[in-house]
């Protein structure tokens, strides 16, 4: 592999690649606002100038320029070498490259910055990018120096609304473009543009046009400064008080790589970041699926209950005894959840088996929009999961088929949701003379439940997810269970004792051995973490 | 008239032979501090002295782990209560030796008078509070008066009494009044008078000598295998004190003794502070001479000082400091160090250990107090029940600074 030089360190780097996309692989930080390793370089910020020395037999291309004199009392002609943005600068073999060593750059970088704030408004108290401002960060990094512009600076719209979802603040805004060249390059969109020049300049919706489609909260997401902010996550929390955890999306079967922003102290779900994965979803995320971390506490079953009624999960357990003794073993049948994780899954798997059922079905929630980009046909996130654990697991459609021909009596289930909304659905499922259902979310299922009883969700508990491509993705624990939920794979067990049947579980650790021996392969590997 | 007891034997009349355990403290009048001694007594006659510390353990070093390195500075105030200033100082040493910052000539002048007016107060404090605890009220609210005066001082610079939380990193909350100067000459002065005033009534007292001379005797080596130091240990006649072994500040720069006594008794301990308040003194007059009246008392690092108040409200490049400074706090390099001072009770320590975060990783405190209460067993001993009052007055035990 052919290398270069930065700062005296050899850094490898693919043909093609630019300097600071090399860099950073390399664990190398060069400061910069407009670039983006997921967008074009426009090489408009200059915050990533870097000094490239020249090869031998080469001049260095100098600049002439004047430099104050403090003795002389006067300007004196000097000269400096053009310096030249990394963003955009191809990696040569054997280049030599200064960035922290060249104090060209360290000038360069404090006058950069130091123009950035010149019209920047005294926000931070109000902004809610305080505390993960590129502005902030960069200050103290490499300006250092207090303002010296005593005029008015220029004022620009503030609270722009550009659609549902983003709002707009010109003054913040320090031009990078990279939310318009997102809307061109990623979303396939054009609607945002700019007008006027220098400090004037503003970023502008197509007249006539709102800032809409499946992707506008990744405008946000690139904006390095507050610029952009989502009326979703607006004014709701400061950021320095918040935890994160890795977590893997639930909005379909793309399964993005995301980061599962939290309140410890409240334990209040706040916002989904994407979390890059150049293999799952690159550095994106979609709206719908930015938006599903209210999932975490919205639709939620935090309580037992039996037939409609709150009750103690005891209570609930004792029902489920009932119901489910002196029924010949038969005519029960078990239901999977594309929408639970392969932990969950193989619990339920494991006690059909133990049960001596061969009876196993699947569910989940129906099929919806889809495009080219991230967003997936199928909206569970682990189909994938459960084809490669139960192949001979039969439909839900077979499952209601089965129960109107009274083949099937008692169901145990996981998961709410069912993949049609045909109200003769609930019809059958009333014919049941047992329906046992473990869920974290309400759905119809849910509802046609004589015994339920409340399950983590996918940021309550640790679990699996196998996406589209058959990617194995672990999502950690972040908030602390809602209400009396527990671990489904934990409540299966707990089903299993109340209906005579001894779980070979107990742990985590011991569904994950289980999980190994079914699915033959191996669990995932924690998640990659993030490149930026 | 017959003695009604005539008719008994002699052996009833003994008294039982097994030692008397009592209680001295947590809380007790007499007591210098909340410490709980367990004596074992043979009539008046102390065979044995259990010294438990503890009663005012706030887990001071933990707390520290949880905020920023400026946010050290309240708790600082809080070890040794009777001379705050002298904490606050020895801290910011501590992690402006680790940040490699070295702060303008005004404010280590500034530092040092601050911290030699709060030795004044600490040793007025402790002799006073000795000589009541022994039952010499008038000399102790007159020492309290003149800790007053020292006080008024401290307000008029810091703008509180007793918790100033007054130090930076990096330099002081703020410059020098302009009548400080005038402020110490005028008020010294005073001072120095009713400590003579003070000294004449005690030094004369019969009583008060007796209990003092020979009582509580420690030799030297003793005192140095305890890890002694500070005015118990020049009372033995070492004359350690880190301003001189070790100067820091301009401490070489000024004019200044350290007395010594001779037998490392109580009698000793209560002179070497008396004479030590006329060596601070002497301090703060030549420092009063020599400070400058211009210049900035802090460094001009916007890594660790906060931008002018002002400049916040209307700037973003002060707003974004301030905001960096108080949410992050000041990175302060990786690495770890000891810095030490000289405190009102000897050597005050600051073990850092920074991982490079605005939040200290670890914080560890030498107080000068544990070490010498490690010895006061040892001390009393031996001696009688009425010894362990002016005795344990002498060492000067602050719960604040022991307990940690």
């Amino acid at each position: 592999m052919p290398t270069f030089k930065l700062d005296g360190k050899t850094i490898p780097f693919e043909p093609g690649e630019s300097i600071i996309r090399a860099a950073e692989k390399a664990g190398m930080e060069i400061p910069h606002y407009c670039y983006h390793p997921g967008l074009s370089s426009p090489a408009n910020c200059r915050m990533c100038l870097v000094e490239i020395l020249p090869g031998a037999n080469q001049r260095a291309m100098m600049l002439d320029i004047v430099e104050w004199d403090e003795k002389l009392g006067d300007y004196r002609p000097t000269r400096k070498p053009k310096l030249q943005p990394a963003c955009q600068f191809p990696a040569t073999d054997g280049q030599e490259v200064l960035a922290d060593t060249s104090p060209h750059v360290l000038e360069a970088r404090a006058g950069v910055q130091e123009f950035l704030l010149l019209n920047h408004p005294v926000d931070c108290p109000i902004c809610d990018q305080a505390g993960e401002c590129k502005l902030q960060d960069y200050w103290l990094e490499h300006q250092k120096t207090p303002k010296r512009m005593h005029d008015e600076p220029v004022h620009k719209p503030k609270a722009v609304s550009f659609g549902d979802t983003i709002v707009y603040d010109a003054e913040r805004c320090v031009m990078c473009t990279r939310c318009i060249r997102f809307m061109e390059e990623v979303a396939k969109d054009p609607v945002l543009d700019m007008r006027e020049r220098g400090n004037l300049k503003e970023v502008i919706v197509a007249p006539g046009r709102k800032l809409e489609g499946h992707y506008t909260f990744m405008t946000e997401h690139v904006c390095p400064v507050g610029a952009l902010t989502t009326k979703d996550f607006r004014f709701k929390a400061r950021v320095w008080f918040l935890k994160s955890a890795k977590t893997i999306c639930q909005g379909c079967a793309t399964g993005c790589n995301a980061t599962f922003d939290y309140d410890p102290r409240t334990n209040k779900a706040l916002r989904y970041r994407p979390r890059d994965n150049e293999a799952v979803n690159k550095f994106w995320m979609c709206d719908e699926g930015m938006l599903t971390y209210h999932e975490a506490v919205e639709g939620r079953v935090t309580e037992a209950r039996v037939g409609g009624s709150k009750v103690k999960l005891e209570r609930a357990l004792d029902e489920a005894k009932k119901l489910f003794a002196s029924v010949p073993r038969s005519s029960v049948a078990f239901v999977l959840s594309a929408r639970h994780s392969q932990e969950d899954n193989v619990a339920l798997f494991e006690l059909a088996e133990l049960f001596g059922s061969r009876a196993v079905y699947t569910s989940g929630a129906p099929s919806g929009y889809e495009d080219d980009i991230l967003i997936h046909k199928d909206k569970n996130s682990n189909t994938t999961g459960l084809q490669q654990m139960a192949p001979e697991a039969r439909s839900f459609s077979e499952l209601l088929a089965d129960v109107r021909a009274s083949k099937v009596t008692h169901v145990i289930a996981l998961g709410g949701a069912t993949p049609t909304h045909d109200p003769e659905d609930a019809t059958a499922l009333g014919m049941l003379s047992g329906l046992l259902v473990i869920a974290a979310h309400t759905g119809p299922l849910a509802t046609a439940a004589q015994v339920l009883l409340p399950a983590c969700s996918w940021v309550e508990t640790s679990g699996t997810y196998v996406n589209a491509q058959g990617t194995h993705q672990l999502a950690d624990r972040a908030l602390e269970p809602q209400g009396a939920s527990e671990p489904a794979w934990r409540l299966v067990a707990k089903v299993a004792t109340a209906i005579g049947v001894e779980p070979t579980w107990g742990t985590l650790k011991e569904v994950r051995s289980m999980l190994v021996a079914t699915t033959s392969i191996p669990p995932a590997a924690p998640a990659t973490a993030s490149a930026e | 008239m017959e003695p009604i007891d005539l008719d008994l034997e002699e052996g009833e009349l003994e008294l039982p032979a097994e030692p008397m355990r009592l209680n001295m403290g947590p809380s007790h009048p007499a007591m210098h501090g909340t410490v709980r001694m367990v004596v074992e007594l043979s009539g008046e006659t102390i065979d044995k002295v259990d010294v438990q510390i503890g009663y005012l353990h706030r887990g001071f070093e933990k707390m520290c782990e949880r905020g920023t390195w400026a946010q050290v500075f309240p708790y600082a105030d809080r070890l040794n209560y009777v001379s705050p200033m002298l904490n606050n100082v020895g801290y910011a040493l501590a992690v402006e030796k680790l940040c490699g910052i070295a702060v303008p000539d005004r404010c280590q002048w500034y530092r040092m008078a601050l911290g030699e007016l709060a030795r004044i107060s600490d040793h007025l404090t402790c002799t006073g509070a000795m000589a009541m605890e022994l039952g010499a009220f008038t000399p102790f609210l007159w020492f309290v008066k003149a800790r007053d005066m020292i006080w008024d001082i401290l307000e008029e610079e810091t703008g509180a009494r007793l918790t100033h939380s007054f130090g930076r990193i990096g330099g002081m909350a703020a410059p020098p009044t302009p009548k400080f100067k005038e402020m110490c000459g005028f008020t010294l002065g005073k001072v120095l008078s009713i400590v003579e005033e003070g000294e004449k009534m005690l030094l004369k007292n019969r009583i008060f000598i007796d209990r003092l001379e020979n009582v509580g005797v420690i030799s030297q080596a003793d005192a140095i295998s305890l890890g002694w130091t500070g005015p118990c240990l020049r009372a033995t006649g070492v004359d350690y004190d880190v301003r001189k072994a070790h100067p820091y500040l301009k401490y070489d720069e000024v004019d200044f003794d350290v007395p010594v006594g001779r037998r490392g008794d109580t009698m000793d301990r209560f002179l070497v502070r008396l004479a030590e308040i006329r060596q601070s003194m002497r301090i703060v007059e030549q420092v009063c001479a020599r400070m400058p009246d211009e210049g900035p008392v802090s460094v001009d690092d916007p890594r660790v000082m906060l931008p002018p108040k002002e400049a916040v409200y209307s700037t973003i490049e002060a707003t974004i400091q301030h905001f960096k400074l108080v949410m992050e706090g000041a990175k302060v390099p990786k690495g770890e160090v000891y810095s030490y001072t000289e405190g009102g009770n000897g050597e005050l320590g600051f073990y850092l250990v920074s991982d490079g975060s605005g939040t200290p990783y670890r914080v560890r405190i030498r107080p000068p107090c544990f070490s010498i209460v490690s010895g006061v067993s040892q001390l009393i001993s031996g001696g009688m029940l009425s010894d362990v009052v002016p005795v344990f007055g002498s060492v000067n035990m602050i719960g604040g600074e022991c307990d940690h």
